[in-house]
């Protein structure tokens, strides 16, 4: 019955009205992200261990990606959902929904904790190492989240995969590192008005292919 | 600053890609725009959501769920 379940959320695989991306698919009855935000503000426990179980994964996944280091980023994935349940008073639903503040709070922390600890040395080298980190080779047991969260990603990556490679380099220096315009062309010794066309282009075809696909679906 | 460039704008300040003079232009634009303006850089952020759901959910250590729970209650 539970199996059947999921098999068909992963089928229907449908993205939220009026936004790009889709939240995993919630069992019948299950809050909504946003209920669960309410809850936490209303200080409810059980609201934060249930966000977390939904959503861990993505935002380890995406520190990860930040800071390629599995011991570093399981601290900062706690001090992270610390911060949501200290910082949820200050979401609003009106300006998105709670996985972007989430994804957005985690990347600007996760960046932050990167520039700390002056590990833009050490990350390179690993980076170089593990060729490219490639979150897709990272191996363990398929979860419920990431059953529920792979069509998604496929659709998602689609997009990003048929950018041409420096503009996939050049979007990804400056999400997954935070790095400036200025800085993307020292580290790749490109002209300055080249990095941020390749940006402008890049994003703008991301945008514009996320909202064909919401409308496909 | 017409409102294609804004578009183009507000995808990189998202991502906080803009150096700090396009900032100083891209506020006053902002603010010229209104609320068309908010409601674009919202749609914007979507691009952030968008990148982390690229990625495949990794697996965190079981002893963080406890360490986190037990500072909320803690915390409450």
């Amino acid at each position: 019955m539970y199996r059947k379940a999921k098999k068909q959320a992963r089928r229907k695989g449908k993205w939220e009205t009026g936004r790009f991306s889709a939240p995993p698919q919630l069992q019948p009855g299950a809050p909504t992200d946003l209920e669960l935000m309410q809850a936490i503000q209303a200080e409810d426990p059980d609201a934060i261990s249930q966000l977390y179980d939904r959503y861990n994964g993505i935002l380890k996944a995406l520190i990860l990606r930040v800071i390629h280091n599995e011991a570093e980023a399981d601290d900062l994935l706690q001090e992270i959902f610390m911060e949501i349940w200290n910082q949820a008073k200050n979401f609003s639903a009106q300006k998105g929904k709670p996985l972007g503040w989430m994804v957005t709070l985690a990347r600007r922390r996760a960046i932050d904790g990167l520039r700390k600890k002056q590990a833009y040395a050490r990350a390179e080298e690993r980076l170089q190492n593990e060729v490219e980190q490639q979150p897709d080779a990272w191996v363990h047991n398929a979860t419920e989240e990431e059953i529920v969260l792979g069509d998604t990603r496929v659709l998602i990556r689609k997009v990003i995969k048929g950018l041409p490679p420096a503009q996939q380099q050049a979007i990804d220096l400056a999400f997954f590192r935070g790095m400036s315009q200025r800085e993307i062309a020292a580290k790749t010794n490109t002209p300055l008005g080249t990095v941020k066309t390749r940006l402008e282009l890049g994003l703008k075809k991301i945008y514009d292919g996320l909202k064909e696909l919401k409308d496909e679906l | 600053m017409n409102f294609e460039r804004f578009q183009n704008q507000s995808r990189l300040y998202v991502i906080g890609a803009l150096e700090p003079d396009e900032v100083e232009e891209f506020e006053k634009a902002r603010k010229k725009f209104g609320k068309k303006a908010e409601d674009f850089i919202t749609e914007c952020y979507a691009l952030h959501e968008a990148f982390a759901l690229s990625l495949r959910p990794a697996k965190a250590s079981s002893a963080i769920k406890e360490r986190l729970m037990s500072m909320v209650r803690e915390r409450k």
